[in-house]
């Protein structure tokens, strides 16, 4: 309450970081086409990043970083679904698969 | 995905933030250039695609400390350039690998950028949140539930398990009633609110870890303001109104006026 000010309400604190994303993730012109990334990663990311940002000061204040083990974020995903192809095509060819071995 | 098919690269790629009009006036401090084209002028600067490329990003982005000064230094830049000039701002990480394609988009979409801008020109985007503190509301005079009243005096007196299950009892109500008030108060604010506007959105509600705060959000909404003094006072009076249910608002901003441009203007 000690920021309240004369108007009666709060304001012309910086701005919180889930205010900025809640903007700059979600809204604002998306391009499409020559860019990094494309526009259903973007769709994704928001989702990710959303769940990621809701609880990311605390966890690093508390020294968690679960977000290191999601698949999508730490840029794994490419190479699961590699090892997933691997796996189909040596099932389907009858070859022992990698993980038998 | 198709990264791995992506070759990396490691030049400058050029990172667009939001767009002006050719004549803004924008001080081009930390590293921003203009890119003119025709009447509208990209709002830029020079970024690495060895750390912006597809490859790494998704790595980059699992790194909560990058992502946060990444985004805090795109919603910098374009406050800075707000101050002088109205913006249409660009969603995070639009990267153009380079100049040609970024002038092909601005030079394609120049009518509809300058449609967007005008219709922002001369506005900023300021957001306004409101929250209920959850005690203040049960005690406060603008509860009108007579029951709520009589249960709490009567609960704060008796002792033992009746006090225990007249409490619970209170709790239930309040809990309902606070549901009816949130709904009536969040319609309110936005009519109003959107009365001392041009233009408004209702956002999602944040929750608590999120706002770090413990009353709950009852309303989250952003408007485009032409007349900020007439709409500061608006929320100055809705304040006041609501101050005595355990209610507070917070303004903030002024904001590039995310919520008002058309998102699919960057959509072939």
């Amino acid at each position: 309450m000690s920021s309240r000010d004369l108007e009666g309400y709060r304001s012309g604190q910086p701005a919180q970081l889930a205010d900025v994303l809640e903007r700059v993730l979600d809204k604002g012109i998306v391009i499409a086409g020559d860019i990094q990334i494309h526009l259903l990663d973007i769709e994704l990311l928001t989702v990710k990043i959303r769940l990621l940002i809701a609880s990311a000061d605390k966890a690093r204040e508390m020294g968690i970083d679960w977000w290191q083990n999601d698949p999508f974020l730490s840029g794994q995903n490419g190479r699961k679904s590699l090892d997933d192809r691997l796996r189909a095509l040596e099932e389907k060819a009858g070859l022992p698969t990698s993980e038998d071995e | 995905m198709s990264a791995e098919a992506v070759p990396r690269e490691d030049g400058p790629g050029w990172y667009l933030y939001g767009v002006v009009a050719a004549d803004a006036a924008v001080d081009g401090k930390d590293d921003v250039l203009l890119v003119l084209e025709g009447d509208v002028a990209g709002v830029t600067s020079r970024v690495s695609l060895d750390e912006f490329d597809a490859s790494v990003l998704p790595e980059r982005l699992g790194d909560a400390a990058w992502l946060e000064e990444k985004i805090r230094m795109h919603e910098q830049v374009l406050e800075a350039v707000l101050e002088s000039a109205s913006v249409v701002p660009c969603r995070f990480c639009t990267v153009y690998r380079t100049e040609e394609e970024l002038r092909r988009f601005l030079a394609e979409r120049g009518g509809d950028l300058s449609e967007a801008l005008s219709r922002v020109a001369g506005r900023v985007e300021l957001g306004v949140k409101a929250f209920v503190d959850r005690e203040r509301f049960t005690t406060g005079g603008a509860v009108r539930n007579d029951t709520i009243r009589e249960l709490a005096e009567h609960a704060s007196k008796v002792e033992g398990g009746r006090a225990y299950l007249e409490m619970r009892r209170l709790e239930q109500l309040v809990t309902e009633e606070l549901i009816r008030f949130k709904e009536e108060v969040a319609g309110n604010l936005h009519a109003r609110l959107t009365a001392a506007a041009d233009d408004g959105v209702q956002l999602n509600l944040q929750r608590p870890e999120v706002t770090g705060r413990e009353e709950e959000m009852l309303f989250n909404g952003s408007y485009l303001v032409a007349d900020r003094a007439r709409f500061e006072q608006e929320v100055g009076e809705l304040a006041a109104e609501y101050r005595d249910s355990g209610v507070e608002l917070e303004l903030t901003g002024p904001w590039p006026p995310y919520n008002f441009v058309p998102a699919e203007l960057g959509v072939p």
